[in-house]
């Protein structure tokens, strides 16, 4: 068989990262679960836990945190039951009780939570910046959101499903989404999570790089309705520029509105005129935003559609004033 | 029954009522009881399946084109939901250990979705997620409903992590946008004095995403590299043939052929960099810089053909070309530090950077001797400075504090390029805006399950950068919870108030949102919910405008009072699951019952301000089981939108589906 160079390169290469990969994947794999391989004193592993908590066990391999258990090589104080309530010696000693627990969720503070969950968690760059999180400060932590034994979701072991979850707290929220004009959150197409990172996102890079605390940025740094509202994005060689600046809440509210395509005001013209006023010190050259020029006669209900001529608003690469 | 039955009979019990507490406001899937002892054992393997697959029906009365906005469920024979797991039971599995596929909406539903994950511990991990959205929009009071949109957006983003939990990994990763389907927009023909005219536009948009990365951790420090290329087609016509009087009958303006091809191309390379160090019980450190250089290349062809107000023919040919460039960079680095084991003082310092600029090549040629070539060239810099710093300390088990300062900073450079006396000339401009704000807040736990928590922030910017921006503002907010066994009572009440105000124009906006929510599971067989918020907002804003020529300073007032109400109840008789619910979202505005069309000689502009709606939706949902895997569902929602002002797209629509779920 005769192959081109650029082929044999190709394959080569196919072939030397399979041999890598298998020889990574063969490090990898450990020996067979081994539960209850504790060699503390006071760890006893999870099979004794089994004994009373046959509930909790039977299903526990579904767990994610059941990795630790299959994995054999994790030290007993981060494997299995004991790898999150601590060493069990005094719990099986005592004969059970909510008080033996070294680490009982129910009985800790939100902070000794997150410290606990963390111990292994911290790990992954989503959770960066929790310490700092909205949600954190607030003692929303781990255990309010996720259940670990009697979890709605198998992904992310969430206590109910994402929407009723992130409900419970922000019930405006809800409202929103029940508006007429809205985001398809209800309907299951779009997720809480899309947008947020309820666990903290680096500052934001719109607006004045504040608020909001708990938007994730898109993948260039964007807001995130551009991840899926990709033809807004641009760059366009006339941007708008408050929508670079200030980002789409400019106009928009995000969530749900009462108001056709989310806007903030239900007829267009009085949304454009509140910041196309001239006044002030505003705007790109810092001397007011640019008002309407005299043709329009706002009594026209033609000119009340600012829209319907200005049709690229959100920025144009072929006219200034974005009219097309 | 021995006692590991009754547990798991009481675990499966509690999982119910958790699952069937959830308010679901649509007619949904039905939602299938699971508790966590179930499933089959195939070797080493233990599968659990939900399928539920039935006949979705609709009928609407009233405008189906609003109907088709908001809700738009249709007739057919759907796939309403599935659910598979496949688990290994012992985390060694042969090719997998865990596989999990979820879907809803499958057979043409308006919202389809599918989520599939397999993994195989320290090896593996793959997600898909494929998402189908059909969005219809006839937005009647934008443009006359002449920006019409009934196209469907598809995503779906796979990625694949090899040695998902060793201290190397790898990242691969694949995603696709896609926006097609018809729509309505307009132009304006033959100049800025022109009329307006409907046009046909076919959207074909398509942006696909590249990702490639790794993970690695040295001495105790994480570091992260992500590189990611992106690729957006926009490749958009839009064309009339005939002719079109326009929109304005007292403007004689016609157009007769038009025909304008619009492909812009382009492409995002980014870099993401995370650092991250958490193994220190005294500080936690973490890094994140970014780079997306963005570019976007265009042309557009354009031919109009028609006549102009004074019934002149004109023949106008547009042809523009060029790129636009926006390198973005940015950077943060937080520090957590724990000085003592009740106290956190945190930090970020971010930086960002934005620069677009480009040109473009514009020709404009008509047959009435007008011909112009232009050099536009426009630049917008935004770099933003920000710090943060939050203290949250522990006072005691019921009572901690925290508070924090913000400070940003931020420089915005623009340059216009303008032509003057037929000469291009250059208006360049640079401004900067401060922003200071500071924040407190205070969590009480006074007895067990009783959670109060207050907040307040107060903000001062310097130089916002529109009359609308916050400028002083202050918001405060407060919290009550009570927890119990099987109740949960919750109140809040958040206000924000922000004035903006500088010579000739004031802008001033308070906002108000108060809810209650309460969620009540006395019994394993019977469960309520309810919440109610009232959203007010009002705001005052200089606006300045043209009547016949002559310049109008006015104010112009918006009044939006929104009450929100949800509830349901959940029972269980027997061997039927019996849900009914209550949705109502309705504006008041500011109480008035007729519009400004109906108030002649009063200022039009304040009166557009409150456009008083509601949108009330019940709903009830059947589920009988008819074998211990087998269950047929039912359900039925009824929808209503009210305007008060105009009826033009009002309507009422009752959707239902019928099905049968077979689950083990």
């Amino acid at each position: 068989m005769v192959y081109h160079s650029g082929q044999v390169g190709l394959s080569n290469g196919v072939l030397f990262s399979f041999v890598v990969f298998l020889a990574v994947a063969r490090a990898q794999s450990g020996p067979a679960a081994t539960p209850g391989n504790s060699t503390s004193p006071e760890y006893v592993g999870s099979a004794v836990c089994k004994t009373c908590h046959p509930n909790i066990w039977l299903n526990f391999y579904k767990n994610p945190h059941y990795k630790s258990i299959a994995s054999g090589t994790e030290t007993p104080a981060r494997t299995g039951c004991e790898g999150c309530h601590g060493p069990a010696k005094g719990h099986v000693e005592a004969r059970g009780g909510k008080t033996t627990i070294p680490h009982a969720f129910s009985l800790m503070q939100p902070k000794e939570i997150l410290d606990d969950c963390l111990t292994c968690h911290a790990k992954d760059f989503p959770r960066a910046n929790i310490r700092r999180s909205s949600h954190t400060v607030t003692d929303v932590v781990c255990s309010s959101c996720h259940s670990i034994h009697k979890a709605a979701t198998p992904k992310f072991l969430l206590a109910k499903k994402q929407t009723d979850l992130c409900y419970s707290c922000h019930s405006s929220v809800r409202a929103q989404f029940s508006m007429p004009f809205k985001h398809r959150v209800n309907e299951g197409v779009i997720q809480c999570s899309d947008c947020h990172n309820p666990h903290g996102s680096a500052a934001p890079t719109w607006r004045s790089g504040l608020r909001p605390r708990m938007v994730e940025q898109a993948q260039g740094n964007e807001e995130p309705c551009l991840r899926c509202h990709t033809d807004k994005r641009g760059p366009f060689l006339f941007e708008h520029a408050a929508v670079r600046v200030d980002g789409c809440e400019s106009c928009h509210n995000p969530h749900g509105s009462m108001n056709a395509r989310l806007l903030k005001r239900p007829v267009t013209f009085t949304l454009c005129l509140e910041c196309h006023n001239g006044a002030g010190t505003f705007g790109r050259q810092g001397d007011g935003i640019l008002t309407q020029s005299p043709s329009h006669n706002m009594a026209d209900p033609r000119y009340q559609n600012c829209t319907t001529c200005h049709v690229r608003i959100h920025g144009s690469n072929a006219d200034a004033r974005f009219l097309r | 029954m021995n006692t590991a039955k009754c547990i798991l009979a009481a675990a499966f019990s509690i999982g119910l009522v958790a699952r069937f507490a959830a308010a679901q406001p649509v007619v949904a899937p039905t939602n299938e009881p699971v508790g966590p002892p179930r499933g089959e054992n195939t070797g080493d393997y233990n599968i659990t399946n939900s399928f539920e697959t039935g006949y979705r029906w609709h009928t609407v009365d009233g405008n189906i084109g609003k109907y088709r906005s908001d809700v738009n469920f249709g007739n057919g024979i759907r796939l309403l939901g599935s659910t598979l797991t496949v688990n290994s039971k012992d985390g060694h599995g042969h090719y997998f250990d865990e596989l999990q596929l979820t879907t809803g909406g499958l057979g043409n539903d308006p919202y389809q979705f599918a989520n599939l994950r397999i993994q195989k511990n320290k090896l593996y991990r793959y997600d898909l997620l494929w998402r189908e959205n059909d969005y219809y929009n006839p937005a009647l009071t934008i443009s006359n409903g002449q920006h019409f949109l009934n196209t469907t957006r598809r995503f779906h983003d796979q990625s694949l992590t090899l040695f998902p939990q060793s201290k190397l990994k790898f990242f691969l990763g694949y995603g696709r946008n896609s926006q097609s389907g018809p729509a309505l927009t307009t132009i304006q023909y033959p100049d800025s004095r022109g009329d307006e005219f409907p046009l046909f536009s076919n959207i074909r948009r398509v942006q696909d995403e590249y990702r490639l990365g790794t993970e690695f951790e040295i001495a105790g420090i994480k570091l992260g590299v992500l590189r990611s290329w992106e690729f957006f087609r926009d490749d958009t016509g839009a064309a009339i043939t005939g002719l079109l009087p326009g929109n304005n009958l007292t403007d004689s303006a016609t157009l007769a052929t038009f025909a304008r091809s619009q492909p812009n191309h382009g492409s995002t390379d980014g870099w993401r960099v995370n650092i991250l160090s958490d193994r220190s019980k005294l500080y936690s450190l973490s890094g994140k810089f970014t780079y997306a250089g963005g570019r976007r290349d265009f042309i557009l062809d354009e031919n109009a053909l028609g006549t102009d107000r004074f019934g002149s023919n004109r023949l106008r040919q547009t042809y523009i070309f060029g790129n636009a460039r926006r390198p973005v960079t940015a950077a943060s680095f937080t520090a957590t530090l724990f000085p003592a084991s009740k106290l956190t003082i945190s930090n970020q310092t971010s930086f960002h950077s934005t620069r677009m600029d480009g040109d473009s090549t514009f020709t404009e040629i008509n047959n009435a001797t007008l011909s112009t070539t232009l050099v536009n060239f426009q630049y917008l810099g935004i770099r933003a400075i920000t710090n943060t710093t939050d203290i949250n300390y522990q006072w005691n088990n019921w009572a901690s504090v925290y508070g924090g300062y913000q400070f940003s900073n931020r420089r915005i450079r623009s340059t216009e390029q303008t032509v003057f006396a037929g000469f291009p000339d250059r208006l360049q401009a640079e401004q900067e805006n401060t922003v200071h704000a500071g924040l407190f807040g205070v969590r009480l736990r006074p007895a067990k399950g009783l959670t109060v928590r207050l907040d307040a922030e107060v903000g001062r910017a310097d130089r916002p950068f529109y009359p609308i921006g916050e400028k002083n503002y202050q918001a405060f907010g407060g919290r009550v919870q009570y927890k119990a066994k099987s109740l949960i009572l919750s109140a809040a009440a958040r206000t924000n108030y922000n004035t903006n105000s500088v010579s000739l124009s004031a802008y001033s906006s308070r906002s108000r949102n108060y809810s209650f929510d309460a969620s009540w599971a006395p019994r394993a067989w019977f469960s309520f919910d309810a919440g109610y918020n009232k959203i007010h907002l009002d705001t005052t804003s200089g606006i300045a405008y043209f009547l016949q020529g002559d310049l109008v300073n006015g104010n112009s007032v918006y009044i939006s009072n929104i009450h929100a109400l949800n509830a349901g109840a959940r029972f269980t008789v027997k061997r039927a699951e019996i849900y009914v619910g209550y949705n109502r979202v309705q504006d008041l505005g500011d109480g008035r019952a007729i519009s400004s069309t109906q108030l002649p000689g009063i200022d039009p502009f304040y009166l557009a301000q409150t456009f008083p709606l509601s949108f009330d939706s019940p709903l009830a949902r059947l589920s009988l089981k008819l074998t211990p895997k087998l269950r047929w569902n039912a359900g039925y929602q009824y929808y209503r939108y009210n305007e008060e002002f105009l009826d033009r797209q009002n309507y009422k629509a009752h959707t239902g589906f019928t099905s049968v779920t077979w689950a083990f």
